[in-house]
């Protein structure tokens, strides 16, 4: 999928797999032993940090719990409770709005972006770190930038309007314009590695395909469409994975350090509504639904696009 | 002639664009040396007047040596305990014929599609029972053990090694362990140092878990001194000192990105699979 996967993955799979050398290896005691040792740190703090969690919140969506008392099992109470929430459901759509507005936008521009840069010609692998350096800036350091430029008062935004005699708008604090605000945000702290997996993707096509398409006349935007972006389709699917987790999940800590999510809920995400039920409220069972409702999204959507890629691939 | 000006045309849009997406942060790290004045000037200003270092000296108060010290503790233990537990794990998966090692192999798969803030309520709830939150083993711990893409890559890359090299060594009598140590072990350097810029960056940016489990004075890592900064920067204090304390906080990882550019993006590429 990648460059180090396909490179070295391929020639491995070929090198091992079923060969007749294989069913010939028995299982040896010893070795088995010296495995699991090396296995053992991973395996613990892997099962306990990972594992059991998956398992808890699973278990803990049936259960009323605060924390510290000790938990009551409610069978589907709260998943009953999800469906008179209208704050919930709001959320929902915040978190739908999230990845409509995030996921494709991050997905064309990182394209175009890379194939720009994918240029073999002197000097640009110099300018390309100028495309690469966001990726340094963690959500904290990038809230406090993003907050001065949407600032009324003194950021660039609110100059440039009262260049034009226009009232000051106070972008994050605007029900519609703050969700918008911080899916730029995003997109712009996505952007460089949605580059550099791109990059990757251009490299292993093949240079003889656009010397065809050049000789059957093709220019510049048909080829573009019709060989660059088809060739790149692993890739694309892997961004497109990475993006949605992106867009549902992390948008917790934005919406959390910039807006705290608001206004009036405008940018209260699902990821940030069980954020509250359980450290607000309490209502670990409660908020352990609405983190099984999040991952159900999110193997949904990767499954509805797989099931529409192959349909198209076919 | 015409391919010269296609490539003239190329690489000013290449310039301009690369220009518009560094842009906000060339114009943080301008911003923190400005004055206060210089910084609510209208129209906006590009450089400071004169650069103010105070802004600087103010930010570094504000975040405190002690906070700055937990974050290099915080991602350096994270790095080491990375590095120490998923190496060997890869090794013995992809070297080791063993019974159970498909169903391990599809335990460290499990996660891949569990991003970790979906996990972040029953990490809170294991680590509470543990009695970890609060200090720094809750600190690092789980996030340390979030080994899959770790365990996954090394496993992938100790499986180009050739068998005949591992054989060979134990056919000379060097058991798993020295084989791993001192044949398997120098070979992944390269794959160690694309790993290791990658978590470097990914646990320094870290916000939500160090909020939840180590919010206090003593264990307080970089992020949490600066979200606030993005709220309450203007009723405070001048954002100039506020851009200074950002880019504090991005000035190491800056630095490791520079030097290990080349890591990093063969991390990102060789990681993007997960």
């Amino acid at each position: 999928m990648t460059v180090l996967e396909t490179k070295r993955g391929a020639g491995a799979e070929r090198r091992h797999p079923r060969s007749p050398l294989r069913k010939k290896t028995k299982y040896r005691k010893a070795d088995a032993a010296s495995a699991w040792l090396l296995l053992a740190p991973a395996l613990v703090l892997f099962i306990v940090f990972i594992i059991i969690p998956t398992i808890v919140s699973l278990g803990l969506s049936f259960y009323q719990w605060d924390f510290f008392d000790t938990p009551a099992f409610v069978g589907f109470a709260n998943f009953a409770k999800l469906a008179t929430d209208s704050a919930a459901w709001n959320s929902l759509g915040v978190t739908l709005l999230f990845v409509l507005l995030g996921v494709i936008p991050t997905i064309a521009i990182g394209f175009m972006l890379a194939v720009l840069i994918n240029a073999n010609m002197p000097g640009v692998g110099v300018l390309r770190v100028l495309y690469f350096v966001p990726v340094v800036l963690s959500v904290a350091v990038s809230a406090v930038l993003w907050a001065f430029i949407y600032d009324s008062r003194q950021g660039p935004i609110g100059a440039l309007l009262r260049v034009f005699g226009l009232p000051p708008v106070d972008i994050l604090n605007t029900d519609t314009l703050a969700l918008p605000a911080l899916v730029i945000m995003m997109i712009w702290l996505a952007l460089p590695i949605v580059i550099i997996l791109y990059l990757a993707g251009l490299q292993r096509v093949p240079e003889d395909i656009y010397a065809a398409a050049a000789l059957d006349g093709a220019g510049p935007w048909r080829t573009l469409w019709s060989i660059t972006w088809p060739n790149v389709a692993s890739t694309t699917f892997v961004v497109a994975i990475l993006q949605i987790v992106n867009y549902v999940a992390s948008s917790l800590d934005v919406s959390l350090i910039m807006t705290n999510g608001g206004p009036l809920g405008a940018t209260t995400a699902l990821s940030l509504y069980a954020y509250r039920q359980a450290f607000s409220n309490q209502d670990v069972g409660y908020a352990s639904v609405l983190s099984v409702v999040q991952m159900v999204i999110i193997v949904a959507i990767i499954g509805l696009g797989r099931l529409i890629t192959r349909r198209f691939s076919r | 002639m015409r391919p010269a000006r296609l490539r003239i045309g190329r690489y000013s849009t290449i310039i301009l664009l690369g220009l518009i997406i560094a842009f906000p942060m060339l114009y943080l790290l301008s911003g923190s040396l400005m004055s206060f004045s210089d910084i609510a000037q209208y129209p906006p200003r590009l450089f400071p007047t004169t650069p103010i270092w105070e802004n600087f000296a103010q930010a570094w108060s504000y975040l405190t040596p002690r906070t700055i010290l937990n974050t290099f503790a915080f991602v350096g233990s994270v790095l080491l305990i990375q590095l120490a537990i998923c190496l060997p794990a890869g090794f013995a998966l992809s070297k080791i014929k063993f019974r159970g090692s498909k169903v391990v192999f599809g335990l460290f798969l499990v996660p891949v599609l569990l991003p970790t803030n979906l996990l972040l309520i029953p990490t809170f709830v294991v680590t509470l029972q543990l009695g970890l939150i609060g200090n720094f083993f809750g600190l690092v711990l789980p996030i340390a053990g979030q080994a899959s893409v770790g365990v996954l890559l090394f496993r992938q890359f100790f499986s180009t090694l050739p068998d005949g090299l591992i054989d060979a060594a134990r056919i000379d009598g060097a058991n798993w362990f020295r084989t791993f140590y001192s044949i398997a072990l120098p070979l992944a350097r390269p794959i160690i140092a694309a790993y290791s810029v990658v978590t470097f960056l990914t646990a320094w940016n870290l916000y939500i878990w160090p909020l939840l489990a180590a919010p206090g004075e003593q264990t307080r890592v970089l992020t949490l001194a600066l979200a606030p900064l993005a709220t309450t920067q203007f009723s405070n204090i001048s954002p100039s000192v506020g851009f200074a304390a950002a880019v504090i906080a991005m000035v190491p990882v800056l630095v490791v990105f520079v030097v290990f550019q080349k890591w990093f993006t063969r991390g990102i590429a060789g990681t993007g699979l997960e």
